[in-house]
């Protein structure tokens, strides 16, 4: 009696939403005659709230697809939902997204922990999992187990082997001391260093861990400085990089510093140099994958950066056009679209999975040369990087300027 | 009337008011969408830790702010008991060989387990609570809140760290959503989905708990208790033992919270440092000033506060009818919590003494007049 | 022994900066017997008004002063406006009514300026100069904050001491019925309790996010756990006490950090390099349980 009762809110529920997409029965859920719906959680409160860039900067420019005509007809609906950055909470509203909402895919959830929680309930359902948030490997490696998922950015591991690997061709008198997050994201990042470094690996003379209940890293700082190392890696998020770069500084230590890409935008470096009262940041090391929006004699003409500006400006206006988090969001929401237009007029969630799996396009939004490709065996969108270097000039005004090729990030 | 009608009449009221409150409990979900259901499956969670944290702080009078690390620990508890040592194998985590985490467990009886580890370690936790009271009590508390997720994540071969514990391949077939899978129920001889299964495991332990609490709260320990609350001096004076009954409320509250730590990870069917963030703490304590101290019938309320006001004001940045600009700021970073302060206050001052004290207001001239 | 000391500086440093917000804490419960839990967000948002001043072109100390007084304003209509309605109700209801400040206070912020980091005027209020004495070094900045935090708590001591409107407070708080009858007007006292607090937690602020940048809506929080844990360590009614509880905190947190390894080398199981926060409050706690009234609290006579 009971299962009847169910089964039959069920198909009425499945009916109701097939019906304004008459005609086509192997329609997916949240696919409609005139616009499709896709979900993900974001922090818009807590302690990670200024994460939230990452799912606003993808509204804008699905608003910006939107007005102009959608793909395939199609106007793109994204609704996130604020998870408080708690995994548990993210389980819930994805569940709300999947079977009550029935959304299309999961799309740009961020959080590491946090989408491991989703992972294997999402693949068990086939709801596509799409450009995951978070720079963790597994969601690039892991894609034989967890087909429906695929993430987006170059994982940290990859990061830190290209950090290893320029440092044993050019540094070889390197002693180096790690500042690192204890938890998954600081310790990949030293993972891939040392991968990277290979039979330098002995080099790494000294690490410190911080929490993220700590209110500053000096203390971390000063234990480091007596190691003597002369090469110090920030594997931190922004707050506590602005920190090593200045404690370094005002304990006297003159090591060349390296910054993980979560921390390397320009105005957290221009914060780190404390007004050109800190000569650490001169010649510190990143990477870089997308257009530095600070820099605005570099993309002074580039139609890209022009379009993200009058993105920001027409649908984002409440929002810093400064904050680099929104052009990672843009060519996210840039590269789903292209997989959506691609999956033709009546998309499926395998059928864009399977677009997923086959890009090979240029977005407008990461640096020069860089293409988004994926293939049978290679699920990691954004893999080509390049070093890039603090460079202040004689007015004390400093700048990322990228040096030596393109190189790709092993996942 | 004569008094003893009164009182007969209110029991008879009071009787019939529980019958009402538990059928309506039992039918619910055939109202309700099958998320829906979950979504009271959680409200079901934060019931049963009300109930607990209401014990110490509304009948006994010591302030907790670290609620959220018990229910952390019957949290892991119960995850660590249904991997058991072939799960965490297959996790690559190892737990070591004194730690009796068995070979894997059915989810539902790891609660009662859970709750007595947490029991005990709230025990422990009581101990302080001899010596300390008032705000140093509530540092000690809050210490705990602070520390635990940190804690957690430290022994990382067994706990996971940062990532947890996931339990979703030890329940698959449970959780292949609400759709085509559910949940047999040999007792019954019953079919539930997913998160029917959830709202009725919630609800059944929350209204046990709620009448073993009722028992607790109306014999002898519920009488020290509410001394103890009143008057420590006055209370040693009358020959009730302080060191055992604040221990014994302390123990039992945390007991409820652990119980409700192990739902959480059955319900989310994973387990994280991060699922129980101190704010999880401070909300706990919210929800039972809300539902008024020393009182159980505002506790329904006060979880229904805590679970549906962060998801009202999501709701409102899809509400049709409100202008562009309100939806916006609804869900623009900051607002959720600005709107959650707001409400919270206001309803502070329409109710100072939370929901029960306004219903005990209303009702109290109600039954004079009869 | 050079890393040692260094590292004591340091913490002293990190201790002046809880010892601070620590002040303000004790400031509001002596005034009202409740802690401010948002006393951490009010701080951090004075912050940003400062930020916003300067960004308008204000000079540095203009702004700060300005800061101040719209702080103490601020504390005081928040008193009137927020807290009075509660008064006579539970202590826990005011205790959760500034948790909801906590919550108003820190989404306001992120969303008036966003969740990014910012920096506050740089290498103010003090020099960031520093100076080397053996292989320790010292800044300039940490010097300036220490004193000044010093030269607060002599402020505040000698205004409940010596002045009237200080006497007036503490009479308010105490014996708010007798204080009525002598003409104390004891609910404009309160306001003033709050008021100072929350300009007190504006010094904090500032200094907070000169000397651990840089300044987010987020930066208070972990703050605030160490100031309540030195306010009650040092006695949660003494300002002293709760500056002298901040010091000790910070020496502590760095010397954990700085010899877990040497701990582990020399057999001791645990790894407490990560777990320094945890292995602090059980410290604070063991320090309870000797003298449950904190190090500087008297202890109360409990009324039957």
């Amino acid at each position: 009696m009971r299962r009847t009762s169910i089964l039959i809110g069920v198909l009425a529920a499945a009916l109701s939403l097939a019906l304004p997409a008459a005609g086509r029965e192997t329609a997916d859920p949240g696919v409609s005659g005139n616009s499709i719906l896709i979900g993900g959680t974001t922090p818009l409160s807590g302690v990670a709230s200024a994460y939230a860039s990452v799912a606003r900067g993808a509204e804008a420019y699905f608003k910006y697809v939107n007005a102009r005509g959608g793909v395939n007809g199609r106007r793109i609906q994204y609704k996130y939902l604020d998870d408080g950055y708690n995994p548990s909470t993210t389980v819930q509203q994805t569940r709300q997204l999947v079977q009550q909402d029935r959304v299309f895919a999961i799309f740009n959830s961020l959080g590491t922990e946090h989408n491991l929680a989703i992972r294997e309930y999402l693949n068990t359902v086939r709801v596509p999992q799409i450009f995951v948030a978070s720079g963790a490997r597994t969601f690039g490696t892991g894609f034989r187990k967890f087909p429906w998922t695929i993430g987006y950015q170059p994982s940290y591991y990859g990061e830190a082997i290209i950090y290893g690997k320029w440092i044993r061709a050019n540094r070889k008198n390197a002693r180096i001391a790690i500042i690192y997050q204890n938890d998954d994201y600081g310790k990949e990042l030293i993972a891939g260093l040392r991968k990277g470094l290979g039979r330098m690996q002995n080099r790494i003379v000294a690490t410190q861990g911080y929490e993220v209940t700590a209110t500053d890293v000096q203390s971390q700082v000063a234990r480091l400085k007596t190691s003597n190392a002369n090469t110090f890696m920030v594997f931190g998020t922004p707050r506590y990089a602005i920190q090593s770069f200045i404690y370094a500084n005002r304990l006297g230590w003159k090591p060349l510093m390296f910054v993980n890409s979560v921390s390397s935008a320009s105005n957290i470096m221009e914060i780190a140099s404390d007004a050109g009262n800190n000569p650490r940041v001169r010649g510190a090391i990143s990477i870089q994958f997308l257009k530095d929006p600070t820099d605005s004699t570099q993309w002074r003409g580039d139609a890209g950066m022009k379009l993200y500006r009058s993105i920001m400006k027409r649908y984002l206006p409440r929002g810093n056009a400064n904050d680099v988090y929104h052009v990672y969001a843009m060519a996210s929401a840039h590269t789903f679209v292209e997989a959506l237009r691609r999956a033709g007029r009546n998309p499926t969630r395998s059928g864009v999975m399977a677009q997923l799996a086959k890009l090979n396009s240029k977005n407008p939004f990461t640096i020069p040369g860089v293409t988004i490709r994926t293939g049978r065996v290679d699920r990691f969108p954004i893999e080509q990087v390049q070093l890039t270097r603090w460079t202040v000039n004689r007015r004390g005004d400093g700048r990322w300027v990228r040096f030596g090729p393109l190189q790709r990030t092993p996942g | 009337m004569r008094p003893s009608n009164r009182v007969l009449l209110g029991l008879g009221l009071r009787a019939l008011g529980v019958i009402a409150f538990v059928v309506a409990i039992a039918i619910l979900p055939r109202f309700l969408s099958d998320f829906r259901a979950s979504e009271f499956a959680r409200v079901g969670i934060f019931f049963i830790a009300l109930v607990g944290l209401n014990i110490l702080t509304g009948y006994t009078g010591q302030i907790s702010l670290g609620h959220g690390a018990f229910m952390a620990v019957g949290g892991y508890v119960s995850a660590l008991l249904i991997l058991g040592r072939p799960g965490l194998e297959a996790s690559q985590l190892e737990a070591p060989d004194w730690l009796p985490v068995g070979d894997g467990m059915q989810d539902v009886w790891t609660i009662p387990i859970a709750a007595l580890v947490a029991g005990v370690f709230g025990f422990f936790v009581g101990l302080p609570a001899l010596r300390l009271r008032g705000l140093y009590l509530a540092l000690v508390t809050f210490a705990l809140a602070v520390s635990m997720p940190i804690i957690l994540r430290e022994p990382e071969t067994l706990t996971g760290g940062t990532n947890g514990l996931n339990l979703f391949g030890t329940t698959e077939d449970r959780l292949t959503g609400a759709i085509d899978n559910s949940v047999h129920i040999p007792v019954l001889d019953k079919d539930l989905t997913f998160n029917d299964w959830t709202y009725y495991l919630a609800w059944t332990i929350g209204l046990i708990g709620l009448a073993l609490a009722w028992l607790l709260l109306r014999g002898r320990p519920g009488r020290a208790f509410r001394a103890i609350r009143d008057s420590e001096v006055a209370a040693t004076s009358s020959g009730v033992s302080l060191a055992s009954y604040k221990t014994l409320a302390f123990a039992i509250s945390a007991a409820y919270a652990g119980a409700a730590g192990a739902l959480l990870t059955i319900v989310s069917t994973i387990v994280t440092p991060g699922s129980f963030p101190v704010f999880l703490s401070i909300q706990l304590l919210i929800g039972v000033v809300i539902a008024g101290l020393g009182s159980l019938v505002g506790l329904i309320l006060g979880a229904l506060f805590l679970y549906y006001l962060p998801v009202g004001i999501q709701e409102l940045a899809e509400v049709g009818s409100l202008p562009d600009g309100l939806q916006d700021a609804a869900k623009s970073p900051g607002m959720p919590a600005v709107i959650y302060g707001v409400v919270l206050i206001v309803v502070l001052f329409l109710l100072p003494r939370g929901a029960a004290g306004f219903l005990s207001k209303v009702s109290f001239p109600l039954t004079k007049r009869l | 022994m050079a890393e040692f000391l260094q590292q004591v500086v340091i913490g002293l440093a990190s201790g002046s900066i809880y010892g601070l917000l620590a002040l303000a804490l004790v400031l509001i419960h002596r005034a009202t017997g409740v802690i401010n839990f948002a006393q951490g967000e009010m701080a951090m948002f004075s912050t940003y008004i400062a930020w916003q001043l300067v960004q308008w072109g204000f000079p540095y100390w203009l702004a700060f002063a300005a800061t101040l007084l719209l702080s103490f304003a601020g504390g005081l209509a928040l008193q009137r406006v927020v807290i009075r309605p509660v008064e006579s109700a539970p202590v826990l209801t005011v205790v959760i009514v500034t948790l909801g400040l906590l919550l108003v206070f820190n989404g306001l912020a992120t969303w008036l300026w966003s969740g990014e980091v910012r920096t506050f005027p740089p290498n103010r209020p003090f020099p960031t100069k520093t100076i080397e004495i053996g292989s320790v070094v010292i800044n300039a900045q940490d010097i300036g904050i220490i004193l000044v935090t010093f030269g607060l708590v002599a402020a505040l001591w000698a205004f409940f001491k010596f002045t009237k409107a200080g006497l007036a407070l503490r009479a308010a708080a105490l014996y708010p019925d007798s204080s009525r009858l002598v003409g104390i007007r004891v609910g404009w006292m309160l306001g003033i309790g709050w008021g100072l607090a929350a300009a007190l937690g504006a010094v904090s602020g500032m200094f907070t996010a000169a000397a651990f940048p840089p300044l987010e809506p987020t930066m208070m929080q972990a703050v605030l756990i160490y100031a309540f844990a030195a306010a009650v360590l040092g006695g949660i009614d003494s300002p002293g006490g709760a500056v002298l509880g901040g010091l000790a905190l910070g020496v502590f947190l760095n010397l954990v950090g700085t010899y877990a390894d040497d701990l582990q080398d020399a057999g001791f199981p645990i790894d407490l390099e990560g777990l320094r926060l945890p292995v602090a409050f059980v410290f604070i706690l063991a320090l309870l349980l000797v003298r449950p009234q904190g190090l500087f609290g008297r202890a109360a006579a409990r009324r039957v």
